[in-house]
C-alpha cells in the first residue's frame, strides 16, 4: 500500500531512534559496571598472589565482588528491559500499520472498518501538527480520547515542551543537559547548539555585568570550539570591551532578548533532525496534496456565483478554499461531467443536454423535470423557464 | 505490505534477541553470584586467622578468571547486537520514504494567518467528531475566538448519534418528527425507518419475555423470513442514513471536509512522490512548476469529485476563465483557444464532423 510506504516514515522512525538511543546507553551501562566488576577481580587476584592471605580480607574483597556482580545484573536486567519496550514500541505500530493492509485485503465488506482506520490517522496527524505547534493539552485530549497514545510521539515532544519552557524563561540548564544526553548523536549532526547556549550564558554574564565571570566563562566552554568557530568567539569576546546598551552594529544584535526565540527554534529544529522528524509535518503535507488534488479552477471553487460550489466539496468550504488559493489545482486530461441537478455522470446512459441559455444538465433529470411541469424546464441556476424540445443535444469527447 | 513486514522480521528479530540475552544474563550472573557467596561462607568458616591454603588460592584464581570472562562475554554480546538494532532502521528507510514533504511547498501554511485558518477548519472537524473537549482546549491552546454558531447543530447532531449508539431511538425520532416537512421535501425514508426500527424494538421486548415459549418452536423467530430484520445491521444503516440526511438537511457536506481532504491526500502523495522521482531521473523537473496545476491526474475515485470538469479535447487542457468551453453549431464542444486555432478567416471545420461553421456561431456553455 503505497500511502503507507509514502507517509509512515516518522511513525516508525522515532521509536526506532528511542530504540537505537536506550541501546547506546544500556551498553554503556554494561561497559561500566563490568569494568567495576574486573577492577574487583584484579584486587582480589593481587591479594591472594601475596604470601599468606588472611581468610578475613578475602571475604571481605569477595562481599564487594558480589555487591558489584548484582549491581551489574540489577542494571543488566533494567536496561534490557528498556530496550524491549521500546522495540514493542515499534512493533505495536508496524501492527497498527498492518491493520491497514489486511483491512483492504480483506474486500468491500470492511468500507466501515476502514474508514475507522483512516479517521485514526487523521487522528494521530493532528496530533502531531499540535505537538509541533505547542498545542500540548490539545495534543494530549485528543490523543488519550481517541486511544492513539502509544501511536503517537508525545513522549519527546513532551521533554522538548520542558527544555522550550525553561528556554523561553532564560535558563540553558535544561537544554544543555539534553545536549549533553545526545551528546554523540548532536556531534554527528554537526550541531551548534551547545556552542550557541554557551554564548548565550556568555552574552547573560556581560548583561549583569560580571565581567570577570564571563572571562572565567570563556575560559572553561570557548577553547572545546575553537576550531570551527574562531570567528565567532573572537567577536563575542569583544563584547568585554562594550557597555550593554551600545548602539554598535554587531554588538547590539548580541544582546537583543529575542536571541532567546531563536535558540528555542533552534532547539525544535534540532530536535527534530535528532528523531529525524521532516521540518514540516505529514498534517500540513497531507493537506496541501488533498487540497490540490481536489481544487478546481474554473469556474467552481472559486466562483463569485455560489451555486457553483457544492456543499459537499471540501475546497468549497470558506476555510479551507482560503488555504487552497495559493495550491495549483488538479490536473485533469479527459472530461468529467456531472449533472448539476442529480449529481449522477454524464455517460452515453445519461446524455449532456444545454438549454437555450447555455446551461449544461443530464438528459435523464431534465426529462424528469419536463414529465413532473407539462414540458417545462426551469433552469435552476437562472431560474429561466424553457419548453423541453428548446433542448439540445452536446457532445463532448 | 511487504515495507511493513520487512520491518516486522527485523523488529522480531531484536526482540527475540533481546529476550535471550535477557535471559541468559540474568540466569548466568546469578550462577555467578551463588558461587561467589558459596566460596565466601566456606572461607568465612575457617577460623579467625586461617591463612589460605595453596588449593582455596588456586580455586579463587580459576573463580575470579571465570567472573572475568563471563563480564566481558555479557558486554561483547550486547555489543554484538548492535548490527541487529541498526538493521531496523535500515529497513525502515529503505521502505518508507523520508523526504515525504518533497512535492510539498514548505512556504504555503508557515503564515500565522494560514495558521489560524488550519486551527478553525480542525475546531470544526473536531466538533463535527463530538469532540468538543479537545476543541476546546485547542481554542485555549491557539488562542482561537469561539465561534457559537459553528457547534451548535453539531451538538445536537453527535448526541442524537450517541443516543443511537446506544440503541436510544428517542432523540432520533423527535428530531425526525420535528423535521418532518423537510425531511418530506428531500424524499427521505429516515422518518419511516426509524418508526419501523421501534417497532422492531418494541416486538423485541416482547418477544424476549416469550423467549422461554421460543424455544419449543421447531423454526424459532430466528430462522424466519423476518430474520433480517432482528440484525443489528439495521442500527448501522440507520446510523449512517441519519449522518447522511440529518447533513443533507442542514446543508453541510456528509463527510467531514478536513477527513475527506487528508484522505485525498494520502491518495495524492504516493502519486505526486513517484512523478517527481521519475522526472528526477530524467532530469525534467524544470517541467514542475508547482504554481498553478498538479503534473498528473490523481485518481480519486467515484466519489471523491464534486464538480464536473471539462478538458478541452483539441488542446487537452482544463477550461479557465479565459478559456471555456464552447459548443459548436454541430453540438461538438471544444475550447476557445482551440476554437481560435481553428479558424480559417472567417470559417472554420467542426474538427470532429464534416459540418462548416462559422465562429461566431459557436457559443459558450456552463457545466
Amino acid at each position: 500500500m503505497a500511502d503507507l510506504k509514502s507517509l509512515e516514515h516518522p511513525t516508525l522512525k522515532v521509536p526506532y531512534e528511542i530504540l537505537n538511543k536506550k541501546y547506546r546507553t544500556a551498553q554503556k551501562t554494561f561497559d561500566r559496571e563490568a569494568s567495576h566488576v574486573t577492577q574487583a577481580a584484579d584486587k582480589i587476584e593481587e591479594t591472594i598472589s601475596s604470601s599468606n592471605v588472611k581468610a578475613r580480607d578475602i571475604t571481605s574483597l569477595l562481599g564487594g565482588m558480589v555487591e558489584k556482580l548484582q549491581v551489574l545484573k540489577r542494571k543488566a536486567e533494567e536496561s534490557i528491559s528498556e530496550e524491549l519496550a521500546a522495540s514493542n514500541v515499534c512493533k505495536r505500530r508496524l501492527e497498527h500499520l498492518k491493520e491497514r493492509e489486511t483491512l483492504t485485503a480483506s474486500g468491500a465488506l470492511s468500507q466501515g472498518a476502514v474508514n475507522q482506520w483512516r479517521r485514526k490517522r487523521l487522528d494521530r496527524m493532528v496530533v502531531e501538527y499540535f505537538l509541533r505547534n505547542g498545542y500540548y493539552n490539545a495534543a494530549i485530549t485528543l490523543a488519550e480520547k481517541s486511544d492513539i497514545k502509544d501511536l503517537t510521539n508525545i513522549d519527546i515532544f513532551l521533554t522538548s515542551r520542558e527544555v522550550e519552557k525553561s528556554l523561553s524563561n532564560h535558563e540553558t540548564a535544561k537544554c544543555l543537559l539534553w545536549c549533553y544526553d545526545n551528546k554523540s548523536k548532536l556531534r554527528k549532526l554537526k550541531s551548534n547548539m551547545e556552542f550557541n547556549l554557551r554564548i548565550q550564558e556568555f552574552v547573560e554574564l556581560i548583561r549583569s555585568d560580571r565581567r570577570m565571570d564571563a572571562i572565567k566563562h570563556a575560559r572553561k566552554h570557548f577553547p572545546s570550539f575553537e576550531k570551527e568557530h574562531l570567528n565567532t568567539i573572537q567577536q563575542v569576546m569583544a563584547l568585554l570591551a562594550f557597555p550593554v546598551n551600545t548602539e554598535i552594529v554587531p554588538y547590539k544584535a548580541l544582546l537583543d532578548e529575542t536571541r532567546w526565540d531563536i535558540l528555542i527554534e533552534e532547539f525544535r529544529q534540532e530536535n527534530y533532525r535528532l528523531f529525524q522528524l521532516a521540518e514540516q509535518s505529514v498534517f500540513t503535507v497531507a493537506l496541501q496534496a488533498g487540497l490540490s488534488a481536489l481544487k478546481t479552477p474554473y469556474p467552481f471553487c472559486y466562483s463569485e456565483n455560489s451555486e457553483n460550489k457544492n456543499p459537499s466539496c471540501p475546497v468549497c468550504q470558506p476555510c479551507l478554499n482560503q488555504l487552497a488559493e495559493p495550491l495549483p489545482f488538479a490536473h485533469c486530461s479527459q472530461s468529467r461531467l456531472y449533472c448539476h441537478i442529480s449529481g449522477l455522470p454524464l455517460n452515453e446512459n445519461n446524455l449532456p443536454m444545454m438549454l437555450p441559455n447555455g446551461y449544461i444538465y443530464g438528459e435523464q433529470a431534465l426529462e424528469q423535470m419536463a414529465k413532473d411541469n407539462n414540458g417545462q424546464i426551469i433552469c435552476p441556476k437562472t431560474k429561466e423557464i424553457f419548453p423541453f424540445k428548446k433542448v439540445e443535444k452536446v457532445y463532448v469527447m | 505490505m511487504d515495507a511493513c513486514l520487512a520491518v516486522e522480521k527485523e523488529i522480531d528479530r531484536v526482540l527475540s534477541k533481546f529476550g535471550d540475552i535477557n535471559e541468559n544474563t540474568g540466569r548466568i550472573l546469578a550462577d555467578l553470584i551463588a558461587h561467589i557467596e558459596s566460596l565466601k561462607t566456606e572461607i568465612e568458616n575457617a577460623p579467625e586467622d586461617h591463612t589460605l591454603t595453596n588449593v582455596q588460592i588456586d580455586i579463587l584464581k580459576q573463580c575470579m578468571g571465570k567472573v572475568r570472562e563471563t563480564v566481558s562475554r555479557l558486554t561483547t554480546d550486547h555489543r554484538d547486537l548492535h548490527s541487529t538494532v541498526s538493521k531496523v532502521g535500515k529497513a525502515i528507510d529503505r521502505n518508507f520514504v523520508a523526504d515525504f514533504a518533497a512535492t510539498s511547498r514548505e512556504d504555503v501554511f508557515a503564515s500565522s494567518e494560514k495558521i489560524n485558518l488550519i486551527n478553525k477548519v480542525i475546531c470544526q472537524h473536531l466538533y463535527r467528531q463530538g469532540m468538543q473537549d479537545v476543541a476546546d482546549a485547542l481554542m485555549a491552546d491557539a488562542d482561537i475566538a469561539p465561534e457559537i454558531h459553528n457547534k451548535e447543530p453539531f451538538t445536537e447532531l453527535n448526541h442524537i448519534l450517541d443516543s443511537l449508539k446506544n440503541k436510544d431511538l428517542e432523540p432520533a425520532l423527535a428530531w425526525a418528527t420535528a423535521h418532518h416537512a423537510s425531511l418530506e421535501a428531500q424524499n427521505s425514508s429516515l422518518e419511516f425507518k426509524l418508526h419501523r426500527l421501534k417497532f422492531i424494538e418494541l416486538l423485541r421486548q416482547d418477544i424476549q419475555t416469550l423467549m422461554g415459549m421460543l424455544l419449543y418452536v421447531p423454526n424459532g423467530i430466528g430462522s424466519s423470513p423476518y430474520s433480517c430484520l432482528l440484525d443489528s445491521e439495521m442500527w448501522l444503516e440507520i446510523y449512517e442514513l441519519f449522518t447522511h440526511d440529518a447533513c443533507q438537511l442542514l446543508g453541510v457536506s456528509v463527510n467531514s471536509p478536513l477527513g475527506t481532504c487528508i484522505n485525498a491526500g494520502c491518495t495524492a502523495i504516493p502519486a505526486l512522490l513517484n512523478i517527481k522521482q521519475v522526472m528526477m531521473q530524467r532530469q525534467v523537473t524544470g517541467i514542475w512548476n508547482g504554481k498553478d496545476e498538479l503534473p498528473i491526474e490523481i485518481d480519486m475515485g467515484s466519489d471523491g469529485r464534486y464538480h464536473s470538469m471539462f478538458a478541452c479535447p483539441i488542446l487537452r487542457q482544463q477550461s479557465t476563465q479565459n478559456n471555456p468551453p464552447m459548443r459548436l453549431i454541430c453540438g461538438h464542444v471544444i475550447s476557445r483557444d482551440a476554437l481560435n486555432k481553428l479558424c480559417n478567416g472567417n470559417k472554420m471545420k467542426c474538427p470532429y464532423c464534416p459540418i462548416e461553421q462559422s465562429p461566431s456561431d459557436a457559443r459558450l456553455i456552463y457545466f
